[in-house]
């Protein structure tokens, strides 16, 4: 179970990085912090579960979010 | 042990993200992926030797190692102070330069200073 | 599709590789000494169920303070950084139009295609819901899984929730960044006199007060409340002051 959800977590962090457009990014980066909530959760580690979900999902997209929306979404770098 | 291979593929591509990639977004990106690779590896080392959450509950029992855990309470904040001060730095230089390619922004700071 | 796989960040890679490599590919086994020390002595020293609360409250605790010490510097240095960024474009105008496009408040808001009538009112009706189940998991921390951490960003969570949803202009108190940083203030000053207390009855700085007497876990609850206030109204914070202020 542990091996199935890192390799989900591999796919997702390369789907991140890789892609013309950066709010699909930043909802990849909520995804892999989603994920290794359950993760840690299957572990047995109630409190680190807990701070993971709220951070990652909470503070971190809200911020990423905000930058985006002050500048722009694209990336354009393959393209000149 | 073929998780921790896993989580070196993981660390190498966050590593990759950042030094490769001319985007600073992306950079930022790298370097989240960096800390949640090293946090669940701690977790996970210490998950090995029990079997139980570590909450005592009166009677002598096998429960997963607490140590990395109280640690990694601390990483995970710290890991989201550094991403909000980099945004708020990235912002700056995309309204100095105009855009969130680190090379044109050098460039352009060369040429106006 | 990748910019600039060249000659240093190969080398870079197979740097990394090398160091890395050797130590996740061995087998060694993890010490079991610290748990076990732990499973027998935690609860009589510190007198809290929840053993991660115990270390990271009562047997170190110094990594906690320098934890929100850190937290103060990340937030002075955003906000610095955000204020300078209103000065350096030079028409003033446009600069209040750029940063408060996202605004709270509704008067100032430029496009409102998308923040229909369902976003205020779901997140405004949430918001108290989250914060109470914030308090319960800040207090609860030293029998249950939770503490101060974790209290704190769930309260960080409400307090964004609060301010998205002001309904015809009337915002609630806690989303008011006056009364944020006041609040983070007088937890932080409550964190200082807490932890000094304990050099009246003679143990060393950061020790147990109430040591010797019936309930020593009090100790551990009050680091809990104030932790848990100083992480979430920092964080909430920050969030606010990003979104463009309630103001």
């Amino acid at each position: 179970m542990t091996t199935l959800l890192l390799v989900l977590i591999i796919v997702l962090a390369v789907c991140t990085v890789t892609g013309p457009d950066l709010l699909h990014g930043v909802i990849a980066m909520s995804a892999i912090s989603l994920l290794s909530a359950l993760l840690f959760f299957i572990l047995q580690a109630p409190d680190v579960a807990i701070t993971e979900a709220a951070v990652g999902a909470g503070v971190s997209t809200v911020i990423f979010v905000w930058a985006l929306r002050h500048t722009s979404r694209r990336d354009d770098e393959g393209k000149d | 042990m073929v998780d921790r291979l896993l989580l070196l593929i993981l660390f190498l591509i966050g590593f990759l993200t950042i030094v490769a990639k001319r985007n600073m977004i992306k950079k930022i990106f790298g370097l989240n992926i960096i800390n949640a690779a090293v946090v669940i590896l701690f977790v996970l080392e210490g998950s090995r030797i029990g079997m139980d959450a570590p909450i005592s509950n009166g009677e002598p029992q096998q429960f997963v190692d607490p140590l990395p855990q109280a640690l990694m309470l601390t990483a995970i904040v710290i890991g989201v102070c550094i991403t909000a001060l980099s945004l708020a730095l990235a912002v700056h230089l995309y309204r100095i330069g105009g855009t969130f390619d680190i090379d044109k922004v050098k460039e352009r700071l060369h040429d106006g200073l | 599709m990748k910019a600039r796989i060249d000659f240093r960040s190969i080398l870079a890679l197979v740097a990394i590789l090398a160091v890395l490599l050797p130590i996740l590919a061995t087998d060694t086994p993890w010490p079991t000494e610290p748990r076990d020390y732990l499973a027998e002595h935690a609860e009589d020293e510190t007198g809290a169920k929840n053993i991660v609360s115990a270390i990271y409250l009562g047997y170190r605790v110094f990594d906690t303070m320098g934890e929100t010490i850190v937290l103060l510097v990340a937030v002075l240095g955003t906000i610095g950084i955000l204020t300078k960024v209103e000065s350096l474009v030079g028409d003033t105008q446009q600069t209040i139009g750029i940063v408060s496009a996202f605004s709270l408040s509704a008067e100032k808001r430029r496009s409102n295609r998308l923040r229909t009538h369902l976003l205020e009112v779901v997140t405004g009706k949430v918001g108290p819901i989250v914060l109470l189940f914030g308090f319960y998991v800040m207090l609860y921390g030293h029998l249950s899984p939770g503490g101060g951490f974790q209290g704190g960003v769930i309260i960080a969570s409400g307090i964004v929730f609060l301010a998205l949803g002001n309904q015809r202009g009337e915002t609630s108190h806690l989303s008011n960044s006056e009364k944020l940083v006041h609040i983070e203030t007088i937890a932080f000053l409550l964190l200082v006199i807490v932890s000094s207390s304990g050099l009246i009855t003679g143990s060393p700085f950061f020790g147990n007060p109430l040591d010797h007497t019936a309930v020593p876990v009090g100790y551990i609850v009050v680091l809990n409340a104030v932790i848990g206030l100083k992480v979430g109204t920092s964080m909430g914070f920050l969030c606010i002051a990003m979104m463009g202020g309630t103001d």
